[in-house]
């Protein structure tokens, strides 16, 4: 009797510091080098083509359901939370424009999947249910229980491939971290990815990636995203097709490298003596020697889709912070958003009239297939 | 937010009788008063100026063999929540709402029955009352484990809860406190959480105790249904 009363006291004890140990819970989601990104599935599938000999691909940054509210992180806005409603009406419309571009493969960035400032909604899987796609493929870049600031709760934000054919294999490529912030910062700031995804279309070996490289790095972390950005498309099979794309966060060789000026939001002050930081984060691309043409190398090796030439000029502008509140009827005053293929891409197009649906501009372009 | 939590999580700790003129408080729990042999009052002295709080239990004469207490309190959660609504670090709620005034009732009933020397077990009823001077956005809800479900009487209106507590002594200056938590806000749509704590009392004297523990958590929140598992560590003192 006294040893079946001691058992059980040691079986409750160890029970007891097992949990006691385990109940740790980290408040932020740390990945690993290499790890598989999160597979979707439209719940309703359409019919696919079988043997395309060309795919027409788009990447869009949907900035999470914001449309062209005020926020607060980019805009000059003091907007953190919107109504479920109020995102489902932004969703819809996006969804509406990609139904009626039809693209075959979209890479999507600043997708939010149960995040409370974009009213929990799994937007992955709500695009998937109200476009045509069929698969798709998620890698977090921002994953976190709860973020203790402005308000902004729990997030869950990322890279997204949309397919209509099956994707195979996916993985979640981590990028190196900003070394400009504090250690408190950092472990509640971004970790972005790439996203790597393996697509079953009939008789091609086809890669789609996607990436978000860092807006507002004041180091090198920038040139070390696109420089990994350029590794794991180089990397890719010779024989294989791949479209690679997303917001790059970088203006193209020559083009303008200051926006702080027109970035800039009441209260604050850049370029004059004392301000500290001197230029605006995100809105200054010359932070370091090689910045401005850190995306040389992508347009010297791959097809891209707006040809570098054009890529300058206002019509193919892919950005800017406008928001409701302004006066300004300059939708997009640069590009940051880009595709790159093994394989030559035409009719490259930059969606300028989707100018009231996110703070990027879709971009287009059709992939011939060997 | 960290003693918040814990001062949330902390009621079902308190279940010694005080003796009349002594006290009793925690880093994280109230300080407790034995006004008289029947009863006792507390508050959380830090907290009280960011959540001004009051406790008053009473002991009944035994019901059909069972000792029987009551517990009233009054929560302001006002002044920390408007703390934390907020631009920047700190802000747990979105500085585009308004915080109004809330106050909470919370009324409980618990009946104990000893089952040997060493042990006891309890039950507890409770209903919470709210009042909020405006209506409360359903955005400002700070969807965490153990705060969500204690706020959410504020946009409830009302809150249910029932605990089960199983307490005792391991050995002679070990006691176990183990609690089961039902909450329940009826009409919800993030209606239910069920917590459970393990809690070892180690007496360090007369006058201290250290407590170390765990509570399990699966609640319902707005984004879904999530467990979540939390150590608990405080220390005692009486005099």
């Amino acid at each position: 009797m006294k040893s079946k009363r001691s058992l059980i006291r040691t079986f409750h004890t160890l029970w007891f510091a097992g949990l006691v140990l385990l109940s740790c819970e980290p408040l932020v989601t740390d990945f690993r080098d290499i790890e598989d990104a999160i597979p979707y599935e439209a719940s309703s599938k359409t019919n696919i083509q079988n043997s395309p000999d060309s795919l027409l691909v788009m990447t869009w940054n949907v900035r999470f359901g914001a449309a062209r509210i005020p926020w607060f992180g980019d805009s000059c806005g003091d907007r953190v939370i919107m109504t479920k409603s109020e995102v489902i009406a932004h969703l819809e419309n996006i969804a509406d424009y990609i139904n009626s571009v039809q693209p075959d493969i979209l890479l999507l960035q600043e997708v939010d999947v149960e995040s409370k400032r974009s009213g929990y909604i799994d937007q992955v899987q709500w695009f998937l249910d109200n476009t045509h796609f069929n698969y798709g493929a998620y890698a977090s870049m921002w994953q976190a229980q709860f973020i203790p600031s402005d308000g902004l709760g729990r997030v869950d934000a990322g890279n997204a491939v949309l397919s209509r054919w099956e994707i195979t294999d996916a993985e979640r490529i981590q990028l190196p971290l900003r070394t400009d912030q504090d250690g408190l910062t950092q472990y509640f700031y971004l970790r972005r990815n790439i996203l790597k995804t393996r697509i079953d279309v009939p008789n091609r070996d086809f890669y789609a990636v996607c990436t978000h490289t860092t807006a507002f790095a004041t180091d090198d972390t920038k040139q070390k995203h696109i420089e990994m950005f350029y590794e794991t498309i180089s990397s890719i099979d010779t024989n294989a097709v791949f479209i690679a794309g997303g917001d790059l966060n970088s203006v193209p060789p020559e083009a303008t490298t200051d926006y702080c000026m027109s970035d800039i939001c009441s209260g604050e002050s850049f370029h004059q003596a004392g301000d500290d930081p001197e230029h605006k984060e995100g809105s200054y691309f010359n932070n370091f020697t090689e910045e401005p043409l850190l995306l040389q190398s992508l347009y010297n090796e791959y097809y891209s889709a707006i040809e570098p030439e054009s890529a300058n000029s206002t019509g193919h502008f892919t950005h800017s912070p406008w928001n409701t509140e302004s006066n300004n009827t300059t939708y997009w005053d640069r590009k940051l958003d880009y595709m790159f293929s093994s394989n030559s891409l035409s009719g490259g197009m930059t969606h300028q009239g989707a100018n009231q649906l996110s703070d990027h501009a879709p971009v287009s372009a059709v992939l011939g297939l060997p | 937010m960290v003693g918040v939590l814990s001062f949330l999580c902390a009621t079902a700790a308190a279940q010694e009788k005080l003796p009349k003129g002594n006290f009793e408080t925690g880093l994280f729990q109230p300080l407790r008063y034995g006004l008289s042999e029947n009863i006792e009052i507390s508050t959380h002295p830090v907290l009280m100026f960011f959540i001004p709080n009051f406790s008053v239990q009473k002991r009944h004469p035994n019901w059909a063999g069972l000792a029987l207490v009551s517990r009233h309190s009054l929560v302001v959660p006002t002044p920390l929540l408007k703390m934390v609504t907020k631009k920047g670090v700190g802000g747990f709620i979105s500085p585009e709402f308004d915080i109004p005034l809330m106050i909470a009732l919370k009324n409980e009933i618990q009946l104990k029955r000893t089952l040997n020397d060493s042990w006891i077990l309890s039950g507890t009823a409770g209903l919470t009352f709210s009042y909020c001077s405006k209506k409360l956005d359903k955005r400002t809800t700070i969807d965490l484990p153990v705060v969500f479900p204690r706020l959410g009487v504020f946009y409830n209106g009302y809150g249910i809860n029932f605990r089960l507590d199983f307490a005792g002594t391991l050995l002679p200056r070990l006691d176990l406190l183990t609690d089961l938590n039902v909450l329940l806000l009826p009409g919800m749509e993030e209606g239910f959480a069920f917590e459970h704590k393990n809690l070892l009392t180690w007496a360090l004297s007369n006058r201290m105790d250290i407590q170390i523990g765990y509570k399990l958590i699966f609640g319902e929140y707005p984004f879904g249904v999530q467990w979540h598992l939390f150590p608990l560590l405080d220390i005692l003192w009486r005099w």
